[in-house]
Formats: C-alpha cells, sequence, structure tokens
C-alpha cells in the first residue's frame, strides 16, 4: 500500500484533505476493498480510544446496510444541489429588481384603486356621515337612504400627551439643548394638562403639586431664550 | 481547512449513483451512530437494527440532502427520529401471551436475538480490539500518542493540536498517521484472527 496514500486517508478521514485531493480519494475509496477495510479499522480505532461501551467494534453495519439497499436502484445521477454560499458583488441587481417590482406592484395598485372606486360615491357619503352623527356613543347601527346597514364605531376620544411631571422638569430643565419647536409642543401639553386639571371637579393635589413644580423651568427655559 | 469537506466529496458521489462512496460513510460513523441511538434503546442488537434503519433511510434521503449543515448532523437527527418512532412503534406493539404459552422457546426469540451482540465471542472479539487498541497506545511515543488521543479523544482539528503541541499543521497529520498504522498493524492481526475464530464459532 502506497504510504502517501494512507496518509491521506488518514487526513480525509479527520476532515483534514484539502478538497480536491478529497474528491479523487473519495472515488477510489468506494472501489478500493482493502482502502475500505482500512478506512473501517480506523473508524475502529477511533471508537476503542473513546471507549464506547457498549458498541461492538467489529460490527458492519455497512454490510448488512449494502445488503438492504442492493435490490434498490442507484441514486439518480442529477445536477447536485450546492450550498448556498453568498458572493460579494454578484447579487447587486437584487435590491434595484426589488424596488422595481415594489413601484410596479404599487403603481398598479393605485391605478386598481381609482378604477374600481368612484370617487363621491354613496358609500363615501355615508361612511363621512355616519361617526358625526354618532359622536361618543356605543357602536350603532345607521341605515342608509337604500336600505344599506352600516356599523358606527364607538367614538374614541383623541389621546393627548401628558407627561408626568417629573420627566416634564427634567426635559425643561435640559431644554438648551432641545429645539423651539419641542418646546413649545411639551410646554402647550403641559398648559393643556393644566387646565384640564383644574377644570375637573375633585382637583387632586398632587396634579397641582406636578404642575406647580413645572413652572418653574419653563421660566428658566424663557430667560434662555 | 473547510468542515466536512470528505463526507461532503463521499455524499456527493453518492447522489452521483455511487453505492460505494455510502459504504464509506456507514463505515466511518457505524459506532458514533449506534452509541447515540443506544441513548434511546439499551439493547446493542436492537441498537444496531435501529442504526441501520437509520443509514437507509439517510441513503434514500440524500438526494435531498443540500450540504447546508454538516453531514453528521443530518444524519444524528435522522438517527434520532428512526430511534424514538422505533421506541414508540415497540410500546405500542401488544404482547402476545398466547405465543408464549404454546412455545416458550419463541418468548425468548427476541431476547435471544437481542442478546446476539453481547454472546461470548462477540464481546470477546470487541474486548480484545478495545485491549490491543489500548495497549498499542500506551506502546506509542509520546509525540504520537498526544496527537492520536487529542484528535480522537478530544476531537481536535490539525491546527488546535499544532496549537496544543507547538508544532506544525503538516507535522500532527504525520504524527496522526504514523500513530494509526502503528495501532492498525497490531489491529489487524487481532482483527483477522478474531474473524477467523468467529467464523469457527459460526
Amino acid at each position: 500500500m502506497n504510504e502517501e496514500l494512507d496518509s491521506q486517508l488518514s487526513a480525509m478521514f479527520d476532515d483534514e484533505l484539502p478538497e480536491a485531493e478529497c474528491q479523487l480519494l473519495a472515488r477510489r475509496l468506494s472501489r478500493d476493498e482493502a482502502l475500505k477495510a482500512r478506512w473501517r479499522r480506523y473508524a475502529i480505532i477511533g471508537a476503542a480510544v473513546r471507549a464506547e461501551r457498549g458498541v461492538r467494534l467489529d460490527t458492519n453495519l455497512a454490510a448488512r446496510v449494502s445488503a438492504a439497499l442492493s435490490a434498490e436502484p442507484a441514486l439518480v445521477a442529477g445536477p447536485v444541489v450546492e450550498p448556498r454560499v453568498r458572493r460579494g458583488g454578484t447579487r447587486w441587481w437584487q435590491p434595484v429588481a426589488g424596488l422595481g417590482i415594489a413601484a410596479g406592484v404599487a403603481a398598479l395598485s393605485v391605478f386598481w384603486v381609482r378604477s374600481h372606486v368612484p370617487v363621491g360615491s354613496e358609500a363615501l357619503v355615508v361612511d363621512n356621515a355616519a361617526p358625526t352623527a354618532a359622536v361618543g356613543t356605543a357602536p350603532a347601527t345607521v341605515e342608509g337612504t337604500e336600505g344599506e346597514i352600516y356599523v358606527v364605531p364607538t367614538n374614541v376620544e383623541p389621546r393627548t400627551f401628558v407627561p408626568p411631571a417629573a420627566l416634564a422638569n427634567y426635559v425643561l430643565a435640559h431644554s438648551e439643548f432641545s429645539t423651539p419647536v419641542s418646546r413649545r409642543n411639551l410646554l402647550s401639553a403641559l398648559v393643556a394638562s393644566e387646565s384640564g386639571t383644574s377644570d375637573d371637579a375633585d382637583g387632586s393635589d398632587g396634579a397641582v403639586d406636578e404642575t406647580a413644580a413645572v413652572e418653574d423651568p419653563s421660566e428658566n427655559v424663557d430667560q434662555a431664550q | 481547512m473547510s468542515a466536512d469537506v470528505s463526507d461532503l466529496s463521499l455524499v456527493r458521489r453518492v447522489q452521483r449513483g455511487d453505492k460505494g462512496a455510502f459504504d464509506a460513510l456507514v463505515l466511518k460513523y457505524q459506532h458514533k451512530v449506534v452509541k447515540l441511538v443506544m441513548r434511546y434503546v439499551r439493547n446493542p442488537a436492537e441498537a444496531e437494527d435501529i442504526a441501520q434503519d437509520a443509514f437507509i433511510k439517510a441513503y434514500r434521503a440524500l438526494p435531498q440532502f443540500r450540504g447546508d449543515s454538516a453531514f453528521y448532523t443530518w444524519l444524528y437527527r435522522i438517527a434520532i427520529n428512526t430511534a424514538k418512532n422505533a421506541v414508540v412503534s415497540r410500546d405500542r406493539s401488544p404482547v402476545d401471551f398466547d405465543l408464549d404459552l404454546q412455545n416458550p422457546d419463541e418468548s425468548y426469540d427476541m431476547q435471544g436475538r437481542l442478546k446476539d451482540s453481547e454472546t461470548p465471542e462477540a464481546l470477546t472479539l470487541t474486548e480484545e480490539i478495545r485491549s490491543t487498541v489500548n495497549s498499542a497506545i500506551d506502546a506509542l511515543p509520546e509525540d504520537l500518542r498526544t496527537a492520536i488521543v487529542l484528535r480522537e479523544l478530544e476531537g481536535l482539528s490539525y491546527e488546535e493540536i499544532a496549537q496544543a503541541m507547538g508544532c506544525p499543521v503538516g507535522t500532527v497529520r504525520s504524527r496522526i498517521f504514523r500513530a494509526r498504522e502503528a495501532i492498525d498493524r497490531r489491529l489487524r492481526e487481532v482483527f483477522e484472527g478474531g474473524l477467523g475464530r468467529a467464523e469457527e464459532l459460526g
């Protein structure tokens, strides 16, 4: 036996042989019974070193499997699916093509909607009119002029963002780093919340205290401006 | 070195219709698969049957193997599933007590068959192989012994062994090969003698 060949076989057994050599040796290994026997003994050595208890070291499942598969035809030779490997630069066109497809679909959707939904039709009139009539009520059914029934959703109060006093204090204290627009938004939200709480019948002390605590930093902001 | 290259070379050959390449894959992984199956099935002979089934299923499924994962990882999943299914179907199969009463020897057929792999000669051969390999490893020079143990026991790559031993990768490859050859020389004598004995006994 060629020593170089055996050395290659040992390296191949350990997955340490270059691919080109592997392919050549795999071809020989599949046909050469002596080489296959050596390959088998290499596997036995590994199993013995690992002390795989309960496993018969002289087992020859290959013979049994081969006998079981002997009646079956060999696998059909065909194009082998290689593992997917990303190669940079070869797929530059994919994002462009994706954008193009997305733009096309969007344009088609717009045209389709325009051609199928008549502007100013009765359906739209009913949709627009119904919620105004039912603001602040439970879901109600509105009967259209032509006997059509629509379910009007309950009116949902628009939520105003009222920042907690601590957060507002923090933002205002550091407002020299913020833009005038954001300062104005925050101040208007605070004013709105203050007026809301003063209108409340109970007018809890905590709410008053929080808004009072905000007053001072806002003045600082004005001075800073 | 990219992992799984050698397995993939064999797999590609099988996918092109070369059954002999599949033998090499079975020979390489048969012990590992049997060991794996024995997590579910205690009996070695039953484990071998299930492992055989797993290899057959793997062969039939190989056209769908894309190589996205390592071959052994893929085979491992097949073996686990085959073992689980075997355990479930075994648990579901009813025990036929009539058969036991009519022919008491039949009731031991399954157990007897399962114990085939634990027959004295089989156990002796396995133990002889194991002790031969171990004594051959003990007799190796230190550098060869370290290289083969790091490879087979610890599963280190040649690069990792080279770092651990402070030598080039080429030297590691040579040391592992020489270690295997030394062990193999002893193993062949025992193996051929063992097979001869087995044939006489059989």
